[in-house]
């Protein structure tokens, strides 16, 4: 029998701030309240034209070892894996008493250590290459730096699907706990920004080119040109059911189910939305929800010309007869395109919607796209019972993934 | 009654610097046959080594039908060959199953280093307008999978597991996963990497390359020999191999993974977590030490890697330990890295399959802290009914995959 899935923690490296509850209300357009980053350095972030966290501080989070081990990547996840460990009440004496696992999502992961050593090899010749720096060249260096920095000796795996890793690794974790391999896994999505992957996002044409005048990177708008690329760690502590409760852990919500869909035909005309159509249906047949038990969905949706018209294609599908009733919202606008990072920024931010009771309107949506017009799209925040909602992950290759996640039944007594 | 746990291993691709194919690669292994040579894919005249393990006579045109093999990396090329000679291995007609449930799991250490290599070049040389939007379409590292799937018209899961050198075990486990849940009916699952620059060099830095020839377990070892390659194995339930008629190479019965949470280079020096790893993956399978006849090393060829790893066999498996026989199949191919396990997969199952054991060859002097059967120099005919495949990573990661000989009983 499948064990129960419990998130009992949540840790973030983000644009909006590092706590969840400021994060989702600054996504709700609360902008005056108080947080842990002045409103100064928020803003000035917010209006620059890349998605570099300047205000990052590793040391403030990780503390007590040297950081020079830790590329950038290794730092945002070994941070945020500080704060969603603190959050759910696993200290470090806790941890040296049980194998707990991570599962990091990427699409890059240590790309500019990779490509930064090689230049340096062959600009100043090979004996130049500094071996401490080679060590990060694998993929999956920040999994390895934050399970050392943490003391996490359970499975460390890495997922790469693309832009769709992180929510892959949710997944992928949840399987791991429902069989029973791991009691406890941290999960992780982390993607740096950098000059080689900006490089190589500007060269395939996929940005908005934000800082022109037409540049617009707003989720299902009409005028939207392409995404804006950020950086970003996001964390959730994942447990099974019965270890969570037996510790008296606080019960944000429960993976009840998902799915991955790649549809190899992708790029032909009318097939654009069938890898997102099957990832959303497989993630409900898997819940045992119908469309009608589903209450919000947060969107992949990034100011993508054509992934965001697939995606809504999907919705539209999927949700045919109630699509009027389910309400969407996306945080790229916001939040910027943060690749490995987004799909559990997304679940962070569906957890708070169902621990407040406001979700989160998709900011600065003008004109929606005129094919995607019978969707609920959330334009401003708004209170919203969501006992469960759907996180959405669409990458640029055909790749797709969805989870559900519900609200449980403890937070219901807590809130 | 159908157990629907159980995990067939059906078919087999290979590709390797002594030859392509299962067959070829196994009669190779079994003589003993070496893939070393000069490297030729970069210029290593500001090197002090200059030996690697690169696949001479591979012709993607060859394997590549559908894609253009000149829009996909090296990688890619090497993983889709292994593919194919899976599904044809295996005897899997694509054209009569369900593609929408057929998945593709890969492990890699360095992806598709070619196309950042290129990229670096152009930086270097100052010619950034040369780059293209093909950079994001190459390089990164999920793109693997997803060239074997589009060049094979598959639906299922397409998933990278970049866990650097024991990222092979890591995909073939999560595959098996993933068909023990239902989330797949077949999956093609394993390793691939090709030769890189900024891996050997790195290699070279931490003074872990030999000069001339890799000796696992020697007491003169001097290093590995970095290589290239790819293993693809075909993953099924038992009960629909049985129900189609596959022939069965083995049963993949279970794995256990830990993480050292040490030292991003170093292992734990007690050899904790590998010893932690193989203690799950018996549990896991529900065998004992006494169970298993055949150990396939990590083996690297490091002073450092053979001592532990021993330490740790020790550990796991108590007396039985001396008399499990232990090869490193790196000692002919090299470490292929995220290849690696992957191809060590695909020799337990034939080693289950034939009853012979590849050997450790280059071994000449025993080491006072290797003295372990290491199978010295030459094959041996012996009866493997269970094999467990060791393979160890950058950040401490250690996983041991347990493959069996299909159990006559339940199916």
């Amino acid at each position: 029998m499948k064990k129960r899935v419990a998130i009992t923690g949540v840790g973030l490296i983000s644009g909006l701030g590092t706590s969840s509850a400021f994060f989702h209300r600054q996504l709700c357009g609360d902008m005056d309240d108080p947080g842990e980053i002045p409103k100064d350095v928020l803003q000035e972030h917010q209006a620059a034209p890349t998605g570099v966290l300047r205000f990052f501080k590793p040391e403030s989070y990780l503390k007590g070892k040297h950081l020079r081990p830790l590329d950038r990547t290794g730092q945002l996840l070994a941070s945020a894996a500080q704060i969603a460990l603190r959050n759910s009440g696993w200290t470090a004496e806790r941890l040296a008493r049980h194998d707990v696992g991570l599962v990091l999502g990427t699409m890059f992961g240590s790309m500019h250590t990779i490509s930064e050593f090689d230049r340096r090899s062959l600009i100043d010749g090979p004996a130049c290459a500094s071996p401490l720096n080679f060590a990060n060249t694998v993929i999956n260096s920040a999994a390895a730096q934050t399970a050392i920095w943490h003391n996490l000796r359970g499975m460390n795996s890495t997922t790469a699907t693309g832009a769709t890793s992180g929510l892959v690794a949710i997944g992928y974790a949840a399987d791991l706990i429902e069989c029973g391999r791991q009691a406890t896994v941290l999960v992780g999505g982390a993607d740096e920004f950098c000059f080689e992957a900006f490089c190589a996002f500007e060269r395939a044409a996929l940005l908005s080119g934000e800082n022109d005048e037409a540049g617009c990177f707003v989720p299902f708008d009409q005028r939207r040109t392409g995404m804006k690329l950020a950086e970003a760690a996001a964390v959730l502590v994942m447990e099974e059911w019965d270890s969570a409760a037996q510790r008296g852990a606080y019960v944000l919500g429960e993976v009840r189910g998902h799915a991955n869909g790649y549809n190899p035909k992708w790029k032909q005309s009318g097939y654009g939305a069938c890898g997102i159509i099957r990832a959303m249906r497989g993630a409900m047949r898997e819940s045992r929800s119908s469309p009608s038990d589903i209450d919000y969905i947060t969107a992949s949706a990034n100011g993508s010309v054509v992934g965001d018209r697939n995606e809504g294609l999907a919705i539209k599908t999927v949700f045919d007869g109630c699509c009027d009733r389910v309400q969407i919202s996306a945080i790229k606008s916001n939040i910027g395109e943060t690749l490995g990072a987004a799909g559990v920024l997304q679940a962070i931010d569906l957890l708070e919607a169902m621990k407040s009771g406001t979700i989160s309107g998709i900011a600065g949506l003008g004109q929606v796209d005129p094919e995607l017009s019978s969707l609920n799209l959330c334009r401003d925040s708004a209170f919203v019972d969501v006992q469960t909602g759907m996180i959405n992950s669409v990458g640029f290759d055909g790749h797709a993934c969805s989870v559900i996640i519900s609200r449980s039944a403890t937070q219901s007594n807590h809130t | 009654m159908t157990d629907p746990t159980r995990v067939a291993v059906t078919g087999l691709g290979l590709v390797t610097s002594i030859g392509q194919g299962r067959q070829k690669v196994w009669e190779a292994l079994l003589l003993g046959c070496c893939g070393f040579s000069p490297v030729r894919s970069f210029d290593t005249r500001g090197y002090s080594v200059h030996i690697g393990a690169e696949i001479s006579d591979f012709c993607a045109d060859q394997h590549v039908l559908e894609l253009q093999p000149s829009t996909i990396g090296r990688t890619s090329q090497l993983a889709i060959a292994a593919a194919r000679m899976a599904v044809q291995d295996g005897c899997l007609d694509l054209l009569r199953v369900d593609r929408d449930r057929i998945g593709v799991c890969v492990g890699t250490t360095s992806g598709e280093p070619g196309s950042i290599e290129r990229f670096d070049d152009q930086c270097v040389r100052g010619i950034m307008n040369a780059v293209g939007g093909e950079f994001l379409n190459g390089y990164p590292c999920h793109v693997i999978p997803l060239h074997v799937a589009r060049e094979l018209d598959l639906g299922g899961e397409a998933m990278t597991i970049p866990t650097a050198c024991a990222a092979g075990n890591y995909a073939i486990a999560h595959a098996c996963d993933l068909l023990r849940n239902g989330r797949a009916d077949y999956m093609l699952a394993g390793g691939a990497d090709s030769f890189s620059r900024i891996t050997y060099t790195g290699f070279a830095r931490l003074g872990a390359i030999a000069p001339e020839f890799c000796q696992p377990f020697d007491r003169n070892r001097k290093g590995m020999i970095p290589g290239e390659g790819a293993a693809i194995l075909l993953l099924e339930s038992t009960a629909r191999a049985v129900a189609r008629g596959a022939s069965i190479y083995c049963e993949v019965a279970g794995y256990g993974f830990s993480c050292d949470a040490h030292h991003m280079t170093a292992a734990h020096p007690q050899g904790e977590g590998a010893a932690r790893s193989m203690r799950l993956a018996m549990e896991d399978s529900g065998l004992q030490p006494s169970d298993v006849d055949y150990i396939s090393a990590h083996g690297t060829g490091t002073l450092t890697n053979d001592r532990l790893e021993t330490i740790a066999v020790k550990k796991a498996f108590g007396s039985h330990a001396y008399s499990v026989p232990i090869s490193s199949v790196k000692s002919m191919l090299g470490h292929t890295m995220g290849a690696a396990s992957a191809i060590e997969a695909a020799v337990c199952a034939l080693a289950i399959t034939h009853g012979w054991i590849p050997p450790t060859m280059h071994w000449r002097d025993r080491d006072g802290e290797c003295d372990l059967d290491y199978v010295a120099n030459s094959a041996r005919k012996h009866a493997v009914k269970v094999a467990m495949n060791n393979a160890y990573a950058f950040g401490g990661n250690n996983s041991s995959l347990i493959m069996t000989a299909r159990a006559t009983s339940g199916c």
